[in-house]
């Protein structure tokens, strides 16, 4: 099985590389061209259903800067799948250049325990949990705040970054550091007080 | 059939029950003139009337199983429910046709299913139905979903007064455990203090030694508990979450959809959605939304026309006036969330204090948020809708006016933090955010900090900005807090309001301190990161001038000081608002200390004590910024920042060490510059160390400070004493930077600092 692996070539001048994990391939579509608008750095986006990736592109792939899951909370699926590609990863990786991202966490058709099993699974590989809307939102104001898929972007960049080395002084093991998800006891508990 | 039925209840009853009639005829009439008018458009309205008294007149075991009759009925019955809903009086035929169990028990569930009113539900059908419910031999699904039913449409019954005199025979079914989370829920929205009696309690409270200590058991106890505290001894959490599950589903899409549809503005708390459309109005014309409710209410009273205890519905006080003079009998309206809206209604709640108005609306507001925000049917397509927006607006003015923030929304919060992607709905949720009360600091991390952490580090600038100004926020509110409420003598806190926190002092402190750490440990890492992006560390600056006058302004016996990640960005920024306002914080802090010193040795009471750590902290930040900014004596050992000289040299810089003074600092360069250009304006090289004369330096500190920086201009008269001589003074400067110091109160130039081992800290700045 062939794995992943972060460092095996060399990086690109003021570019980052990005892979999209996602079992259903809808929302990795929208997020990677809001990722490519970004005039600051070049950034590639490759897009995948799941892990192993095909042996055939090995050569012209360039160096993976940040894998990015994208679990659908309402689909079992989803997270099946992305725990099966975990395996396909190289260990390098869990060092800051893995994030989940998960979609339709609030939707009341996505059961809790699913939430509570990525939560625990993103914890134990020290690795941030982003949530998003994927929901494009109605323009019904000139003020209003940026809809989900742009946010989930400047958050992609924000991780990108730093794990593609384009931000002096920090590396992506030290934001890994700052930003991995923690499983917290449960709010509920009686002794709440 | 119907009319066979005689009512229970006191004889007093009877005007209201026959004005009931005669309103429910009424809107019965309306109904049958727009049933009329409906008819002569589109005939095939008819077979819905037939279908309807086919069903009132159907005989009692008459076959269900390959009747084509009643089949066809059914259809159009639920055809007309689903389209439009139905009249008060279809309502009426349907449940007492599906509760007698006239046709068995299989069209029952059916029926109920798709009992969706337009406009209002009559009372007397759903007492009746609640009568059959004792009698018939319905099953047990049956009987949960009719419970359900009557829970949905619980704010469209057009009155309660019967339903609340039967409240002892609904009470009787709590020992059906199917039926009781159910009953538990209804009993909720009924009861009133009157019916709150000792064995009531007893049996809720054998109950729950039997099913255990079930949400929905102790939400009804703790609301026995607020009317009757001295019956009920048990102790009950303050903060319920809420205790009631939805029950609406079945309904709710189309009670939604039909809603839409008439445009109807009936109160009701089914749909968030429909009870936003309501809310508005409420806030104008609340006498247009209930009227049926409170001429009900206000007649009841009248059949006792001697006894003075008239009662008024809020809904029907327009002004302050009217508030003050009715205020011993005011009746709050069924549906608490319309309060929200009203100024005049707020105040009220908030001077009477009725522990029973808050719960409920504590109650009804945790549930619509986790309803609308937490659980959201569709995934929140609906989310960045007016409505949710204008909710959450709403909910924010009611906090601002209130000048605190509910329980329920604290609750909802925690949760909200750990799904949101920070962007949704951000600046109302970073409002409420802000108007959290004091949280504990055992619990602050966990709920707080590390969802915030998460979301901090991985957003753009922007929401760091915001986060940083949401915390801000927060800490001024518990600051405020904090000196409006706490007792001179006692070091206990408390607070009387909805949110009953008791907190000493020292604790209140420790909050304070997690907070402020916290906010330094994000600063410090996201100033990294964003490469001391000037916007940041403007809103981190806006923090520490808050936290600078924690003694002074607000009575908080604690100074914390910046934490250098803070400091020497802002010392060695590129824009001079952020140097000046750095100085301004450092000026701040130096008064706070010397008057908490002054004080301290006052008073002789050690209540406040700061540590000498504290006072090394600020000697040392002090002393760094004078050398940097006016000695010109940088990277000297043990200042801040401490490069070695190698290093320095190879830097290929002339005189290093003046490179931050008030003449070459990258922020104040232009400034000087300018001032050479106007002082000498005849020489050609420009020689920036020549303003460092006596005379120019003077002048060139006047014309910064004339250009508004008036922190640096404490900052220097408070720390740096120059006495200003006829001869333009006699500052000694010698060629290396240095500068001798005269006394009283100012900043040693080098080594001097004493620390005698006595608690003086602030002795280097007092000789």
């Amino acid at each position: 099985m062939s794995l992943l692996k972060p460092f095996s070539k060399l990086p690109g001048l003021n570019s980052a590389n990005i892979l999209l994990v996602e079992s259903k391939e809808e929302f990795q579509q929208s997020l990677a061209d809001a990722l490519v608008q970004e005039t600051a750095f070049t950034v590639n986006v490759r897009l995948a259903k799941s892990l192993p990736l095909p042996m055939e592109n090995e050569e012209s792939r360039p160096r993976i800067d940040l894998v990015a899951f994208i679990i659908d909370l309402t689909s079992e699926l989803s997270f099946q799948s992305t725990e099966a590609s975990l395996k396909c990863l190289d260990p390098g990786y869990f060092l800051g250049k893995v994030c989940f991202m998960v979609t339709n966490a609030r939707n009341a058709a996505a059961p809790i325990e699913r939430l509570d099993a990525v939560r625990k699974l993103a914890a134990s590989l020290h690795c941030p949990l982003l949530f998003t809307e994927d929901q494009r939102c109605v323009m019904f104001s000139p003020l209003q705040t940026p809809d989900g898929v742009t946010n989930a972007t400047e958050r992609l960049l924000t991780i990108l970054k730093v794990a593609a080395g384009l931000v002096p002084m920090a590396t992506a093991l030290y934001l890994s550091n700052l930003t991995r998800s923690t499983v917290s006891p449960d709010i509920d508990q009686p002794s709440f007080d | 059939m119907a009319a066979t039925l005689s009512l229970s209840g006191s004889p007093g009853l009877d005007p209201s029950s026959s004005s009931d009639q005669s309103v429910s005829s009424r809107s019965n009439n309306r109904s049958l003139r727009v049933a009329e008018k409906e008819r002569k458009k589109n005939e095939a309205e008819d077979p819905f009337v037939l279908a309807l008294k086919y069903f009132s007149d159907v005989e009692a075991g008459t076959p269900v199983h390959g009747n084509d009759e009643v089949e066809k009925n059914m259809v159009m019955v639920e055809k007309v429910a689903y389209m439009k809903g139905l009249s008060p009086e279809a309502i009426s035929i349907m449940l007492e046709f599906a509760m007698s169990l006239r046709m068995g028990t299989t069209l029952c569930a059916r029926v109920l299913k798709c009992l969706i009113p337009a406009t209002v539900v009559p009372q007397e059908a759903v007492v009746r139905a609640v009568v059959w419910l004792g009698i018939g031999k319905i099953p047990i699904s049956t009987r949960i979903l009719f419970i359900k039913w009557v829970l949905t449409v619980f704010d469209m019954i057009d009155a309660k007064d019967q339903l609340r005199a039967i409240y002892g025979f609904i009470f009787s079914y709590v020992t059906e455990e199917n039926l009781f989370p159910f009953i538990c829920h209804l009993l909720y929205l009924l009861t009133r203090k009157e019916s709150v009696r000792v064995f009531r309690v007893r049996k809720l409270l054998e109950l729950q030694s039997r099913l255990g200590r079930q949400p929905f058991l102790l939400s009804l106890l703790s609301l026995y508990k607020v009317f009757c505290p001295e019956l009920v001894t048990l102790s009950i959490s303050s903060r319920i979450k809420s205790g009631f599950r939805n029950h609406n589903m079945p309904w709710k899409s189309a009670l939604i959809a039909v809603q839409k549809r008439n445009g109807s503005q009936v109160a009701t708390s089914i749909s968030l959605a429909s009870a936003i459309k309501t809310n508005p109005r409420k806030r104008k014309h609340c006498h247009l939304e209930l009227p049926v409710l409170s001429s009900v209410v206000s007649k009841e009273a009248q059949t006792d026309p001697s006894s003075s205890r008239k009662v008024v519905p809020l809904v029907q006080l327009h002004s302050f006036a009217h508030i003050l003079e009715n205020m011993h009998r005011i009746e709050l309206p069924a549906q608490m969330g319309s309060l929200l809206g009203s100024s005049l209604a707020l105040q009220y709640l908030d001077c009477v204090q009725d522990e029973s108005a808050l719960l409920r609306l504590n109650f009804w507001l945790g549930h619509a948020l986790h309803e609308e925000f937490l659980f959201c049917g569709d995934g929140g397509a609906s989310q960045n809708s007016e409505e949710a927006l204008q909710f959450l607006n709403t909910l924010l003015s009611t906090q601002h006016f209130l000048q605190e923030g509910f329980s329920c929304s604290e609750a909802f919060l925690y949760k909200f933090l750990s799904v949101w992607d920070g962007s949704l709905l951000r600046p109302q949720i970073l409002g409420l955010l802000s108007n959290i009360p004091v949280v504990p600091s055992s619990q602050i991390r966990r709920l707080l900090f590390e969802p915030l952490m998460q979301l901090f580090f991985t957003s753009s600038l922007f929401f760091k900005c915001g986060l940083m100004e949401c915390l801000n926020n927060m800490l001024l509110k518990w600051l405020t807090w904090h000196s409006v409420y706490a007792l001179e003598d006692d070091l206990d806190i408390s607070l009387n309001s909805h949110t009953s926190i008791n907190m000493t002092l020292s604790r209140f402190k420790d909050s304070v301190m997690e907070l402020v750490d916290f906010v330094g440990q994000l600063a410090s890492l996201s100033l990294q990161l964003e490469g001391c992006h000037s916007l940041l560390l403007s809103f981190i600056l806006d923090f520490y001038e808050t936290v600078c006058d924690t003694f002074l302004k607000y009575g908080l016996p604690l100074v914390v000081m910046p934490t250098p990640g803070v400091f020497y960005p802002a010392l060695f920024a590129t824009d001079p608002v952020s140097v000046d306002r750095l100085a301004y914080i450092m000026y701040r802090y130096k008064v706070n200390l010397t008057s908490a010193k002054s004080q301290e040795k006052l008073t002789e009471v050690k209540a406040f004590h700061i540590s000498r750590q504290t006072f090394r902290e600020f000697n040392h930040y002090a002393v760094v910024m004078v050398n940097c900014l006016w000695n010109s004596n940088m990277f000297q050992p043990d200042m801040g920042v401490q490069l070695g000289e190698e290093l320095l040299l190879k830097s290929n810089v002339p005189q290093y060490w003046t490179s931050f003074d008030l003449i070459h600092h990258p922020a104040f360069m232009s400034y000087a510059v300018d001032f050479h250009q106007r002082c000498w304006p005849e020489r050609k090289d420009m020689d920036l160390n020549s303003i460092k004369h006596s005379k120019p330096w003077s002048w060139y500190l006047e014309y910064l400070f004339s250009q508004g920086y008036d922190g640096l201009k404490q900052f220097v008269q408070s720390n740096i004493s120059r006495p200003l001589t006829a001869a333009g003074g006699h500052v000694d400067r010698q060629d290396d930077g240095h500068v001798d110091r005269q006394d009283n109160g100012h900043v040693d130039g080098q080594g001097d600092r004493q620390d005698n081992g006595q608690d003086d800290g602030l002795s280097t700045l007092q000789r």
